[in-house]
């Protein structure tokens, strides 16, 4: 699951991981969704753009 | 001393604090990060748990959500009238009961207060497939940032000196400096350079345009000069979402002015010991 908050400044970017996914599935420049989703700071950025799901891999096992 | 708001919302505050010293200004920012309090969720009773994740990693991530917090019904639980036991004066309940397939959110937490609510309802915390149940019964409480960075009530907090830009008679508007600024703030009018009207607070007092400047042949001494001004501040404050940032910076102003009190209160203490 995607951190609720980022790491180094503490700004609540989980919120924003849903519409970021869909987005970059659809094929746009993950740039242009950052700035819309009003996410300025490098660090914030960061934990969008370099985060991997796998919960779907780890549910079969509880 | 003065503050002077350039911009302010609920979320972002931009203003220059003048007439102070560093160590005030380090305390305003400290008093703000630090000693500011919130509410966040502290103690996690689970009663079902057949996600993938830990009981542990489920209890972090509750505690990470920001919550809408009003200082006037909540006090700390030192302060409480319970004596620190949990009561509805410093202690939100939220339950939690969902049965998958489904993406628990923040929404999912019901709040026995209905004012303590999630700052944001859509905060994911665990994917559920099915068959897989989560029941939990969480207790937010008041505490502050120094206990722990969950109740920081900011998130970017922080000053500068404020820069000054001072061009001499001797510049002869080559632009080497315009170029080399990687803020921009610069700008060739005329026969000289001047900055950019109010993008003065961006500097960030890298001084590549001095550099600049010397490495275009002008002589022993750059005809543009960055300093700092002494006793001037740029802050920057920026709130989770759990209060306004207006109110943090009262609570922060308050707190230093209770401090200061107190401090004089201790020093009188002593010197009436000393005249008996």
């Amino acid at each position: 699951m995607i951190p609720v908050r980022c790491f180094t400044c503490g700004k609540p970017i989980s919120t924003a991981w849903e519409e970021f996914k869909q987005r970059r599935e659809k094929g746009e420049d993950p740039k242009k969704i950052l700035d819309d989703l009003n996410i300025s700071r490098y660090c914030c950025r960061r934990m969008l753009l370099t985060h991997k799901e796998i919960i779907d891999e780890l549910n079969p096992y509880q | 001393m003065e503050i002077e708001i350039s911009s302010l919302d609920d979320t972002l505050a931009r203003f220059t604090l003048s007439g102070t010293s560093p160590a005030f200004a380090n305390a305003f920012r400290r008093a703000m990060i630090g000693e500011v309090p919130t509410l966040a969720i502290e103690n996690v009773r689970i009663y079902d748990n057949t996600s993938a994740f830990f009981d542990e990693m489920l209890a972090h991530r509750l505690g990470l959500i920001p919550i809408k917090t009003d200082l006037s019904t909540y006090s700390t639980k030192e302060k409480c009238s319970c004596g620190g036991a949990g009561c509805p004066g410093c202690m939100v309940t939220f339950t939690l009961s969902v049965e998958g397939p489904k993406t628990v959110l923040s929404s999912d937490l019901i709040p026995q207060d209905p004012h303590a609510t999630p700052v944001y309802d859509n905060i994911p915390i665990v994917k559920l497939t099915k068959g897989q149940k989560l029941v939990i019964e969480a207790h937010a409480i008041l505490n502050t940032g120094r206990e722990h960075a969950k109740w920081q009530p900011t998130l970017v907090c922080g000053f500068k000196n404020h820069p000054v830009v001072s061009i001499s008679e001797a510049c002869d508007a080559c632009g080497m400096c315009v170029d080399e600024c990687p803020r921009g703030i610069l700008a060739v009018k005329g026969k000289k350079v001047e900055v950019v009207d109010g993008k003065l607070p961006e500097c960030s007092m890298c001084k590549l345009c001095e550099r600049a400047c010397l490495a275009s042949g002008i002589g022993d001494e750059s005809a543009i000069t960055i300093t700092a001004e002494a006793d001037r501040y740029i802050f920057v404050v920026e709130s989770d979402g759990s209060l306004p940032v207006k109110e943090i910076m009262d609570r922060a102003l308050q707190y230093i002015r209770d401090q200061a009190d107190e401090l004089e209160r201790q020093l009188g203490e002593i010197a009436g010991d000393e005249k008996k």
